[in-house]
């Protein structure tokens, strides 16, 4: 739902021509890391990141305005705001864990679980404000029987809604979608974080020690903007609402991941420039 | 394929809207360059002023973007122009004296990437897609790089990223005579700087907002396009009052309050001329009448 109340667009299925343009893109970024002359795996985390940022956001149940006034299920805000707040708790999360133990599976399991925290606290809050707060109980729309615990809906969901509150299926989502968003997230800081601290030391002409908190700025900045343009991406995708993995809007995964991969190669191409010795 | 429900026919266009907010933008940034020609960083807001120009012009084309159902809120526009501008724009700042022009460029393609895959991967099938995404990264990467000039003075990736300078002193042999040298070596500072200290990331999000606020506040039926802009210029000062108390850190103290002055009285001007605009337009609404169908395809 606009809230100009133009119609949602956005169709079913993937257009073939565009996804193969895209594929393109995809190719000729990593062809052009390679050409100039810096190591291709960064890029490869950086797309794996992206993707992951893009799929995870599919999870987290969104209700947009009208879930504020108890007609729709989910968190009442934007997709861009919430995958923005797990996906950012999960990257602090994560860098922090790098920065105290250097290991990278712990920093992307620090992000893991950073992201799925945040989302886990959001969701508990947002369930009591609607229970205790509002009055209303936890019902879907979309489907008739909570596919983990089998509680069913119909019963205590309100004529002219599309549901309302939070069940225990879109909580469920919610913490799965954090803690997949803050995987990649971290993925992406851990992949720029590499590329810096030993590029940036070579065109600077300075030590590696100095150049550290610059270096995880850039990357911190950096992986802030995939992040970023990653999860609009995604939010154009579901266009507006999605209750959780059981929504049929689920099914338009596919176009997420393929569209979040191709503008992060590009994206994490553009970032290699800052470590390309122009002469300047 | 969407229909579209609204967009107030404005008195400017979109394109002379495009020309003036590129033109001053650049003319803004390229004038903090005089900080280096004359030694003095007074010139610095003028960094600030292009800002507000990318963001004057950035909010209009948010309007023709959002009047097509996105589905995700105005905000969601905002966020990815400055995430796209943040990577546009440090690439950007690598060239040198052509850092303003480059990013401009880097803007484009990156946000017709991006715009791409909205529009044809991800299906949107939204007519200006493509072109606004491409605008909006440009008005990203422009106010940053307009802001990050006013709260340094520079708009160059050294000037951005070496806060300051520290002197070493290392004892070297002693020389003839028993006098005791020193061997001073120069080591810049990278922490203290905008980019080092992530002081760049307030930006991001100051532009952002400022981007992102203006349509969201003035949407509805009758939204006016000089109110929306009004706006746009008002929230712009008041980010821009916020960069130049962050320049303290960066420039002198007589640059910095200059920043500090200009930012709280073109903040003062725009808000009441949009106070007075807006009591325009509520009066037009005194008596209540249907809601007006603009546009459409009635």
């Amino acid at each position: 739902m606009s809230a100009l109340g133009g119609a949602a667009a956005g169709g079913e299925g993937i257009n073939p021509t565009g996804t193969l343009v895209g594929i393109v893109i995809l190719l000729v970024s990593i062809a052009a890391t390679y050409a100039l002359g810096f190591s291709i795996i960064p890029l490869i985390g950086i797309i794996i990141g992206g993707a992951l940022v893009g799929f995870g956001v599919h999870f987290v149940p969104v209700g947009g305005a009208p879930a504020a006034m108890g007609q729709a299920p989910g968190i009442a805000t934007g997709v861009a705001m919430l995958a923005a707040g797990a996906g950012l708790a999960g990257l602090f999360g994560g860098a922090w864990a790098f920065e105290a133990t250097g290991d990278f599976a712990i920093a992307v399991a620090g992000g893991a679980v950073g992201g799925g925290l945040m989302m886990s606290i959001t969701c508990m809050m947002v369930n009591a404000t609607y229970v205790f707060a509002m009055g209303i109980p936890a019902a879907s729309g979309k489907v008739a029987k909570d596919p983990i615990t089998g509680d069913t809906f119909p019963e205590y969901k309100s004529q002219g809604t599309e549901g309302h509150g939070l069940p225990f299926i879109s909580f469920f989502g919610g913490v799965i979608g954090g803690i997949v968003t803050g995987l990649g997230g971290t993925l992406i800081y851990l992949a720029l974080l590499g590329i810096y601290e030993t590029g940036l030391p070579v065109i600077m002409q300075a030590e590696t020690a100095a150049i550290q908190p610059l270096a995880i700025s850039l990357a911190g900045i950096f992986a802030i903007g995939f992040f970023l343009v990653n999860a609009v991406l995604a939010a154009y995708n579901i266009t507006g609402t999605i209750e959780g993995p059981h929504d049929p809007k689920f099914k338009r995964v596919p176009r997420a991941i393929i569209g979040c991969a191709v503008a992060s190669a590009f994206c994490g191409l553009i970032s290699m420039l800052i470590v390309l010795n122009t002469g300047m | 394929m969407s229909v579209k429900m609204e967009a107030s026919a404005g008195k400017l266009s979109e394109n002379t809207l495009m020309i003036y907010g590129i033109v001053v933008a650049l003319v803004g940034t390229y004038l903090t360059y005089l900080n280096a020609v004359t030694g003095i960083a007074v010139f610095s807001f003028f960094g600030g002023i292009g800002a507000i120009a990318a963001l004057w012009w950035g909010s209009d084309t948010i309007k023709h973007l959002c009047s097509y159902g996105l589905g995700t809120g105005v905000p969601s526009a905002g966020m990815v122009a400055f995430g796209a501008g943040a990577i546009a724009m440090i690439a950007g700042t690598k060239f040198g004296l052509a850092s303003p022009i480059v990013t401009l460029v880097l803007a484009a393609i990156i946000g017709a990437v991006i715009g791409y895959c909205a529009n044809n991967i991800i299906n949107m099938n939204i007519p200006v897609m493509i072109f606004s995404l491409m605008k909006l990264s440009i008005v990203g990467a422009l106010t940053m790089l307009g802001f990050a000039a006013m709260c340094t003075g520079t708009f160059m990736f050294n000037g951005l990223v070496i806060g300051g300078m520290t002197l070493s002193m290392e004892p070297a042999e002693a020389a003839a005579g028993g006098a005791q040298t020193f061997m001073v070596t120069v080591l810049p500072e990278f922490a203290s700087s905008l980019i080092g200290g992530a002081a760049l990331t307030v930006i991001f999000f100051l532009g952002a907002i400022a981007l992102q606020h203006p349509f969201n506040a003035c949407l509805g039926p009758n939204e006016s396009q000089d109110r929306t802009l009004m706006l746009a210029i008002e929230v712009g000062f008041l980010s821009m009052f916020v960069v130049a108390v962050m320049s303290y850190a960066f420039l002198d103290i007589i640059s910095a309050t200059v920043g500090v002055v200009v930012s709280l009285i073109g903040w003062v001007y725009s808000y009441k001329q949009y106070i007075a605009l807006s009591k325009r337009d509520a009066y037009a609404w005194l008596d209540a009448k249907p809601i007006i169908e603009v546009g459409g395809n009635e």
